[in-house]
């Protein structure tokens, strides 16, 4: 089953997630930081409906062909 | 011609048979740069004094010891995320302004070991997260952005401000400035050229490549980086502009969608150009294209704030407020979407792999439509849909970086505002010599390859040719701001 879609963070849990990263998000941060996460989110959010088995993350240096075999 | 309306192989070629010194070369340039400049807003700054004395030095060791390469005594640009040892890296922020980087990136030891000589650092957006470049003016209309994030890089290019830079792609910075102001821009394969040294955006999409006026010159750079400046290891091998028996891929979907007509127009006819040099055209179907922006932003995002950890708690007002917000909601971001974001990645990678399997590189417009009017927020396209003029101008260069593969965007002539417009030409991973040779073969075939942008740092585009009988068809896109 694929995850659910994320719903939108209200400001005060934006709040809450930011101090959780240690981040302190004042009063007058906070529509802006949430209205933009709230965006992001349901941009990347797309990726849910992906089912990716055992598909690894892509590696930063595996441009070139892929090679499968480890021992290789 | 006056020197700082060369290209670098026409400097080059100039200075190897003795004909322009280095110093005369650097000067032309500089007082082009200093002519053009308060209109423009292309370099942090310039640094005159030590680019003469650099050129006076390249003189005397060409007069003692020869030519080292074709870079020897050229000016040129580093985008101010570029370390150049005891210079500040400014990337264009308040948060920078204490920085003097304590070395050398490694590019920049590769364009001073191949002669070449820094005539300064060029605007970027803020630490290359953003696509406008808001300091820096478009080089063909003042009033039209620059592109970005390399826009100052690309500006200084176009006016003749620099006879070459370097830039920095991550969505598409090196690409969209480049086209925007009709001049070659490279994103090499991922790390061919080093990022060491270099200030990160998002080290898996970051890529450093140069912007020129010619794809010959690109070819010249790009050899100078990855030290294949020897006889016989040029990404620009000699051939005669025929590319029979080489297959162009031109897409069937995405490419070509939410495209303004005269942008269409000018790429199809371009492919037209390389089909009548001899080569094959192929239909491709381009693959998980509605994961791309996903992809990227949950790549990108993540690894931004990652980066700006501590300065985003230690100064966050220094910021500018459109890349602190990104930086800020970068935070509540989960790892669960990285990772899927990494693994769509792998396999966009694959599905990529076996598209460009069919083909020898796939061309395509390099930005869905021209430098728009500076402060322009979002476009309408004929579908009814509207698209911020950022997410448009990334929406055709991200799946390069995404995938890694090398993309050029090479100038096909104007809009009927008369701006520049770019093709893209992307390869396989490790395919510059192909890229680079098609895109050649096509500027040989232009009679305005390397010209230098008509009136550069004025207001108001340069009237463009009207075809007798065509009359313009009815805009598509608007402005909303």
């Amino acid at each position: 089953m694929p995850p659910e879609a994320p719903e939108d963070l209200a400001p005060h849990e934006a709040a809450q997630w930011a101090r959780r990263a240690g981040l302190p998000l004042e009063g007058d941060r906070l529509d802006a930081v949430t209205v933009t996460a709230n965006h992001i989110q349901a941009v990347v959010a797309t990726l849910r409906e992906l089912d990716f088995g055992d598909v690894p993350p892509a590696s930063a240096h595996a441009v070139g062909p892929e090679v499968r075999d480890a021992a290789v | 011609m006056r020197p700082y309306e060369l290209t670098l192989a026409a400097a080059a070629a100039a200075i190897r048979a003795g004909e322009l010194s280095p110093v005369e070369l650097t000067d032309s340039v500089l007082e082009r740069a200093e002519a053009v400049e308060d209109g423009l807003h292309a370099f942090v700054t310039v640094r005159a004094d030590e680019a003469r004395a650099a050129a006076t030095r390249a003189a005397h060791e060409i007069a003692a010891d020869g030519l080292r390469g074709p870079l020897h005594g050229i000016p040129m640009g580093l985008k101010d995320l570029i370390d150049v040892k005891g210079q500040p890296t400014t990337a264009s922020s308040a948060v920078r302004v204490d920085h003097i980087a304590d070395a050398d990136s490694t590019v920049a030891t590769r364009l001073a070991d191949a002669g070449a000589v820094l005539l300064g650092k060029t605007h970027t957006h803020e630490f290359a997260y953003g696509l406008t470049t808001p300091q820096t003016r478009n080089a063909w209309d003042a009033e039209r952005v620059a592109g970005g994030s390399s826009g100052g890089s690309a500006v200084a290019v176009a006016a003749g401000a620099a006879t070459f830079a370097l830039g920095t792609d991550t969505g598409g910075s090196i690409r969209v400035p480049a086209a925007l102001n009709g001049v070659v821009g490279l994103k090499p394969t991922y790390d061919l050229v080093p990022r060491h040294g270099v200030t990160s955006l998002s080290w898996s999409l970051d890529h450093i490549g140069p912007v020129t006026r010619t794809v010959e010159d690109a070819a010249l750079v790009l050899d100078a980086l990855t030290g294949s400046d020897l006889p016989g290891q040029s990404h620009l091998l000699h051939h005669d502009g025929d590319l029979t028996g080489l297959r162009v891929g031109v897409p069937r979907n995405y490419y070509f969608d939410r495209v303004t007509p005269d942008v269409e127009s000018a790429v199809r006819t371009a492919i037209d150009r390389l089909r009548d040099l001899g080569a094959e055209l192929v239909d491709v179907e381009i693959p998980l294209t509605r994961y791309v922006q996903a992809v990227q932003w949950g790549v990108m995002v993540p690894e931004a704030t990652s980066y700006h950890e501590r300065t985003l708690r230690a100064t966050p007002e220094l910021y500018a407020p459109d890349v602190r917000v990104l930086l800020e909601a970068g935070e509540l971001l989960l790892a669960g979407d990285y990772l899927r974001a990494q693994r769509a990645r792998t396999l966009m990678r694959r599905a990529w792999a076996r598209m460009l399997d069919a083909v020898d590189v796939v061309a395509a417009p390099t930005v869905p439509l021209t430098a728009a009017p500076t402060g322009q927020q979002s476009v309408e396209w004929a579908d009814g849909s509207v698209e911020s003029v950022s997410d448009s101008y990334v929406r055709l260069s991200a799946p390069a970086n995404i995938t890694g593969v090398p993309a050029l965007t090479v100038p096909v002539g104007q809009d009927r505002a008369g701006l520049p417009i770019g093709m893209q030409l992307i390869g396989h991973p490790l395919g510059e010599r192909t890229v680079l040779r098609v895109g050649r073969a096509y500027e040989e075939t232009r009679a305005d390859a390397g010209r230098l942008a008509p009136g550069a740092g004025t207001v108001g585009a340069p009237t463009p040719p009207t075809a007798p009988g065509s009359p313009a068809p009815a805009p598509t896109v608007e402005a909303r701001t």
